[in-house]
């Protein structure tokens, strides 16, 4: 490695989660645009003077500077592009939900740009989502299906994408009016007898999960089994702590 | 360099257990300490050890105690109704300063650390809906700090308490007393504004 590629400028950044390092510092665990998820020093971030500490806030756009390590390397400059988006509530805690996936998901160093924008959209879609209607039904769907896209995107950009558009026994297109089986690792099979290893899913959920469209409430629901069961299987046996919270918050996710 | 006496260096040792305290001043205390002040040490040994004795967790509101019940939570004067909910102990020395309060307290010895796995269980949330039930509270003021973690501990505590149907308002977060605007953080700024109040 040379001297250079140890110096890195001003990258655009998400702190995912921060915890106290020694007396006066932070780690930061933070989502970047081209060098993925990196952990950084913040040397003197838990002082009273530091002007960083409000900014090592997550869901803040930043850019980051750092130098050292590549495993743990020292931030050196930090400043924030624009306002933390404003999260509240439950959208809040739907948004650290993200940042959990991310935290257990991402392989530290390997850069996933199209995520980035991935995460930034969802965030994005969280915080408008108070606006898109006054009924909770509403807000409750667009943030359920905004959820469901942005692990379908995770699964595909680690390497485990799902397989939406064909029968992988026959190659054939899916048929909207079809059932299938998803068998995980593998992909959907027609068939609708209920195999243990396997998710039942209509024809036009998997249509409707391929093109981003979860607006069919079969669609959401038979998503949220597939993603969970796919996920589950790359996450342990750890549970999600914000998964638990949001279940806790009587609000399904 | 001489080597130190192993004692002082076990005493500089245990006092990096303090925040803060890094290993040129322990030495700096161990020396004063033992040098010119030996008289205060012994005090803060007997206090110490007494407090460790004695001090615990005041059974009502969880703040540190040497009695089964807390001094405010004990005062008869003090209005049973009103419930405010903090973070640590600091915090409420900080608003029975302003003696514009004259509640009771409850205390989460912390926040909602979603990522951390610090769920409702480790704030004490489980004992905050016992007592609820068994008390007649009329107001819970979440009085959590201005931070993402402090957000939605504040906002899974309104939860329980609208399932309750208890009322709950917030500390109202605002511009600096003697702060001038343009210094003021954007952030801030716009919580001053959401919350402004007619005049
Ligand atoms: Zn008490």
């Amino acid at each position: 490695m040379t001297t250079s590629e140890r110096r890195v400028q001003l990258q655009a950044g998400y702190v995912l989660h921060h915890r106290p390092y020694r007396n006066t510092s932070l780690i930061l665990d933070v989502f970047t645009r081209d060098r993925g998820r990196i952990s950084l020093v913040a040397r003197g971030a838990r002082t009273a003077k530091s002007r960083w500490y409000s900014l090592c806030q997550p869901f803040r756009p930043l850019l980051l500077s750092w130098s050292g390590r590549a495993d743990l390397a020292t931030l050196t400059d930090l400043d924030s592009t624009a306002r933390a988006w404003p999260l509240t509530g439950k959208l809040l805690f739907s948004a650290y939900y993200l940042n959990e996936l991310l935290m257990r998901l991402l392989q530290p160093l390997d850069p996933h740009p199209e995520l980035f924008q991935h995460y930034v959209h969802a965030l994005d879609r969280l915080v408008g989502l108070p606006n898109t209607g006054q009924r909770p039904e509403v807000v409750s769907f667009g943030l359920q299906s905004c959820l469901r896209m942005f692990e379908k995107y995770l699964l595909q950009e680690i390497g485990y994408g799902l397989i939406l558009d064909h029968d992988v026994h026959s190659g054939a297109p899916i048929a909207a009016e079809g059932r299938y089986q998803y068998v995980l690792e593998i992909g959907p099979v027609p068939g609708d007898n209920d195999n243990r290893d396997a998710i039942s899913m209509s024809g036009s959920s998997l249509l409707g999960l391929a093109r981003d469209d979860l607006s069919a409430p079969q669609c959401l629901q038979e998503s949220k089994k597939l993603m969970r069961a796919a996920l589950a299987r790359y996450l342990g046996d750890k549970p999600l702590y914000t998964r638990a919270l949001l279940r806790q918050l009587d609000y399904k996710s | 360099m001489t080597a130190l006496s192993p004692l002082v260096g076990r005493l500089m040792q245990a006092l990096r257990c303090l925040p803060g305290v890094g290993p040129r001043s322990a030495q700096r205390m161990a020396f004063h300490l033992l040098e010119k002040d030996r008289k205060g040490a012994q005090l803060l040994v007997d206090v110490l050890s007494e407090a460790l004795e004695k001090v615990q967790r005041c059974t009502q509101c969880r703040t540190l105690s040497e009695t089964p019940a807390c001094p405010i939570c004990s005062n008869s004067r003090r209005d049973r109704s009103l419930l405010c909910i903090v973070e640590t102990p600091a915090d409420i020395q900080a608003i029975e300063q302003t003696a514009d309060y004259n509640g009771l307290y409850f205390v989460l010895m912390g926040r909602l650390s979603p990522l951390d796995g610090i769920g409702p269980r480790e704030i004490g949330l489980d004992a905050l809906t016992h007592r609820l039930r068994t008390e007649s509270v009329r107001e819970v003021i979440l009085a959590t700090n201005p931070t993402l973690e402090g957000e939605a501990t504040a906002h899974y505590i309104s939860e329980l308490m609208h399932q309750a149907g208890i009322r709950v308002t917030r500390l109202a977060h605002g511009i600096p007393m003697g702060g001038e605007l343009e210094f003021v953080d954007s952030s801030t700024l716009s919580h001053a504004l959401n919350g402004r109040r007619e005049m």
